[in-house]
């Protein structure tokens, strides 16, 4: 990093966690060893829609193993049902049984629950229940969702159509009406699914005598899901520890309470025994989350030279059977930032969200990923229909730096971003006006090259006033203690949950740093809802501007306690001469920071032990409390160029190079954030060219494994390289912003942007991602 | 269901006895009969390779695998990689390099590599990538990964970095 006015932020330090991991000591939720637990697995139904005419588990409950056999009637006794009607414009209220009683909505939802002394007796005793159906014509994509009389997924709403949005600024029929010309777009994004490697699962103890639960999980937010399960089990929340181990990655799809936990919490309680649920791999894919799924169409209105005078945005997003979130917010989230970097002020979206008989969906690492390649996609469309160069499309419709901070059309602030910075820097570095050389050469010899620029802001940091504006429950603070110990040792903890962040190799530094000692003297302790304070926990971008920040100000607070005693040990009248420097009080005498003589182990033993040598009415111990509540968004920015060749006799794509710049502010630990980068980016490259769930159309997902499931390997994807910027955000603490979400949006549009670059000289543009072999040999055939 | 099967499970240079269902796979065996809990299941079908041991020095998928079918047979897991407390060179360059976060896939890419790098003590990064292909990882886009195999063979070779 460049230099900065931190002595601990921002060191590259690798990571302490690294060590368990390493040595097969690390603590996953299926590694607790829980004495006479019953093991669980869920009967899951065949169809994509179908109601439940009986149940018949009379033979499964006599074998071997078997403990008990539930269904929906059971646990409808034992859990309240699941309400999500905030009130939001536009958006149907929805109702989700714990556990379905009569009808299922997907191939995957739940039928029954098993219980048994070992899983694979469990497994047997599933396979023997017998279940009638009556099967139910199924709806499997979001246009026959949405078609007159199409069969309701939901039998208590009107329609399929869950959520329907509009927004409109400036004078957009005008602008259309004095165009040059008139560019349309079109963009379909498909279905995909979190992955983490380990999949879900939880363990679940009551306490009979004290009437109390434990809930061994990985989840990405402890504190919400103790609330969630409170509320859901009727219990209050002094009865639940949520206690989260290592968590084998999350990205989005460890933060609902989901009906299995929700059934073996449940199911703990009312048979006073430990109850624990690993799910397989084909539950995962099958029904844990899915994701991504949306089509979006814009219209822009177009100058000659490129310039976007107006955009409209139609999107469609397919929501899955089941509401684990508000339906209508991921695709809010594209519609509101759509327009990014660039000077757009007349605008206006149109956006519908689709009930279907699929798997629900809910957020994934960058859930707002379509946006930058929507809109770096539509820059190429109006490049290539009149025939000017991508790079200065983008060059007249980017916000210079004097126009800066910027308030979007939808009312987004921007500000602290430097998107014409990171274009330029990525241009530069890829060597673009080379590339076009070589590219014209490639083709004489029957190679196809592509390059693919697209620049995203990334929103990171959602705080409580954005919650409050869009009319969403909820807030965006975050909350932090630090407790510094008789000997001098310091804790801290946060409301975050990690799930393969790097939390504990780079939180700390903001503690260090806020306090004023060495970070190997400070430990952080995450997950457990009995240590750590209520915070909102691990999502969006959030953690380093939110958790970060809290537990800075809290260790600047913590710092100024510890002077105020030094002060008075010192025999000053203030403080104000003194900071804590490597654990050292220092004093600022004739312009030169000078030893005192007094260290943190000193002031920590008499604030503990000693607390008549404190000053006057100050109480005793070093335990510090702080919650902060970020601006309303942070916003981090990047661009990303990537080269590729495409084989057009396979339509296999390989990709060349890949540069990022990204800005994203101060950072606490650049190892943390290098590898937040590289991986955020080959995630997005693997949705955009491989990840595919598929469903027939009846409703069956034929993407169960991950033989069907693809995600790339080490033979697919490339070296990165990056740049990093760092212009500090000016209202956070430490000027920290957030990051590791802007890689995806990036990624998934500069790859596609890339495949088309390639695909010009054949006349055709990929709308559709995958972009696998047969989708570009389809769109190749007879062309070629 | 049939009876239990009492075999010899030799793990980590320890014999150890148990009587298991010939259908019990040996990741299930290591990881609830024995406690070796750092052998992972991340999809049990043999594709993302969390759960890769060692059978004889070499990586095998232990989801694929019965327990019982190592009887005379000699499995190594991740518990034993690292001597004394110290890293192995391959671990430590996993952590030099930062080539693991959540961790999961982290035991199953260390057996493969060190079984790969007694065998080919000074591999091309193609090479490392098609070997690497096995695993799957979800966090790290594996450049570091890479990285650190490469690091590891030039540390076990003695040259200096």
């Amino acid at each position: 990093m460049a230099e900065t006015p931190f002595t601990q932020i921002g060191r590259a330090l690798p990571r302490r966690e690294d060590r368990r991991f390493l040595t097969g000591a690390g603590r996953y939720v299926d590694d607790i060893a829980l004495p006479q637990a019953l093991h669980a697995t869920f009967l899951r139904s065949p169809h994509a829609h179908a109601r439940i005419l009986n149940i018949d588990s009379s033979a499964a409950a006599a074998m071997k193993g078997v403990a008990a056999i539930v269904t929906g009637q059971d646990i409808a006794q034992w859990a309240n049902v699941l309400q999500m009607a905030p009130p939001i414009e536009g958006l149907r209220p929805t109702a989700m049984e714990p556990f379905p009683t009569g009808k299922v909505r997907f191939q995957g939802d739940l039928v029954a629950c098993v219980l048994a002394t070992d899983r694979y007796l469990a497994e047997d005793a599933a396979e023997a229940i017998e279940v009638e159906y009556e099967v139910l014509a199924a709806v499997a994509d979001m246009d026959a969702a949405l078609a007159q009389d199409a069969p309701r997924v939901d039998e208590s709403l009107p329609s399929n159509l869950l959520s329907e949005q509009h927004f409109a600024s400036g004078d957009v029929a005008a602008r259309f009406k004095s165009a040059h010309a008139v560019v349309t777009a079109c963009f379909s994004q498909h279905r995909q699914t979190q992955l983490p490697l380990e999949t879900r699962g939880c363990a679940a103890v009551w306490d009979e005598g004290r009437q109390h639960l434990t809930f061994h999980t990985g989840n990405q937010v402890p504190h919400p899901l103790r609330t969630a399960l409170a509320r859901r089990l009727g219990l209050s929340e002094s009865q639940i520890t949520v206690v989260c181990p290592d968590v084998g990655g999350g990205f989005g799809q460890k933060i609902a309470l989901y009906r299995e936990e929700l059934a073996i919490a449940a199911l703990a309680r009312q048979l006073n025994r430990p109850v624990r649920w690993r799910e397989d791999r084909l539950e995962n894919l099958q029904a844990a989350c899915h994701a991504r799924e949306q089509r979006c169409e814009t219209r822009a209105a177009v100058a000659a030279d490129g310039r976007i005078l107006a955009l409209e945005l139609s999107m469609t997003e397919d929501f899955g059977a089941y509401c684990f979130f508000p339906g209508n917010y991921i695709a809010r989230v594209v519609a509101l930032i759509l327009t990014g970097p660039y000077r757009i002020a007349d605008y206006t979206y149109r956006v519908r969200v689709a009930l279907t008989n699929k798997c629900g969906a809910g957020p994934m690492r960058a859930p707002m990923a379509m946006a930058s390649w929507v809109m770096d996609g539509t820059l190429d469309e109006i490049a290539r229909q009149l025939g000017l160069d991508p790079l200065s499309v983008r060059r007249v419709n980017m916000l210079t730096p004097a126009e800066l901070p910027y308030t979007m059309p939808t009312g987004e602030l921007l500000e602290d971003v430097t998107p014409s910075e990171t274009l330029e820097a990525v241009a530069a570095a890829i060597g673009y006006d080379d590339f076009r050389r070589r590219q014209a050469e490639a083709r004489k010899q029957n190679r196809f090259l592509g390059l693919g620029l697209c620049t995203v802001v990334e929103p990171t940091t959602y705080g409580s006033r954005f919650y409050k504006a869009a009319g969403i429950l909820g807030s965006g603070h975050e909350a932090a203690w630090v407790r510094i110990e008789p000997t001098g040792t310091v804790r801290a903890s946060v409301g975050l949950m990690a799930t393969g962040q790097g939390y504990e190799s780079s939180l700390p530094l903001a503690v260090a740093e806020g306090l004023g000692v060495d970070v190997s003297n400070v430990r952080l302790e995450l997950g457990n809802t009995d240590v750590a304070p209520y915070g909102m926990g691990s999502r969006g971008a959030r953690g380093a501007t939110a958790g970060g920040g809290a537990l800075y100000l809290c260790a600047r607070k913590a710092q100024e306690k510890v002077l105020a005693i030094a002060a008075h040990m010192l025999k000053l009248n203030s403080a104000g001469d003194l900071r804590l420097r490597e654990g050292d009080v220092e004093r600022l005498i004739g312009g030169a920071w000078t030893g005192t003589g007094i260290a943190l182990t000193d002031i920590a033993r008499t604030a503990y032990l000693d607390p008549l040598a404190l000053p006057p009415g100050m109480e005793p111990g070093l335990d510090v409390s702080q919650a902060y509540d970020p601006p309303p968004m942070t916003y981090s920015n990047s661009s990303h160029a990537c080269e590729v060749e495409l084989d057009v006799q396979t339509g296999r794509v390989s990709i060349l190079r890949y540069v990022v710049a990204e800005d994203c502010g101060t950072v606490l630990n650049p190892v943390v954030v290098r590898g937040q980068q590289q991986g955020a980016v080959a995630m997005g490259l693997s949705g955009a060219l491989f990840e595919h769930v598929f469903y027939d159309e009846t409703g069956q997902n034929l993407s169960s494994t991950l033989a069907d499931y693809r995600v790339a390997s080490a033979c697919e994807l490339p070296n990165f390289e990056i740049l990093p910027m760092h212009t500090p955000n000016q209202r956070t603490p430490a000027g920290i912003k957030g990051m590791a979400e802007g890689g995806v949006m990036g990624a998934i549009g500069a790859v596609s942007n890339a495949v088309n670059d390639a695909l010009a000289p054949f006349g055709v543009t990929a709308t559709h991602q995958p972009l696998t072999p047969p989708t570009l040999r389809g769109l190749l055939r007879g062309r070629i | 269901m049939a009876e239990r099967m009492l075999i010899t499970l030799s793990v980590n240079g320890v014999a150890h006895e148990v009587a298991v269902p010939p259908r019990r796979l040996l990741s299930d065996v290591l990881r609830e009969d024995l406690g070796l809990t750092g052998t992972h299941v991340g999809c049990e079908h043999g594709v993302c390779g969390a759960c890769t041991v060692l059978i004889d020095d070499r990586p095998a998928r232990a989801c694929l695998t019965f327990a019982v079918q190592m009887e005379g047979h000699e499995v190594t897991t991740i518990e034993a990689v690292a001597r004394d407390g110290a890293l192995s060179p391959l671990q430590q360059a996993l952590h030099e390099e930062h080539g693991l976060q959540c961790g999961f896939c982290t035991p199953g890419i260390v057996m493969t590599f060190e079984a790969f790098l007694r065998d080919n003590p000074d591999p091309s990064e193609a090479e490392i990538r098609d070997v690497l292909s096995g695993n799957i990882c979800r966090c790290t886009g594996y450049q570091n990964i890479v990285a650190a195999v490469r690091k590891a063979a030039a540390v076990m070779r003695g040259e200096a970095l």
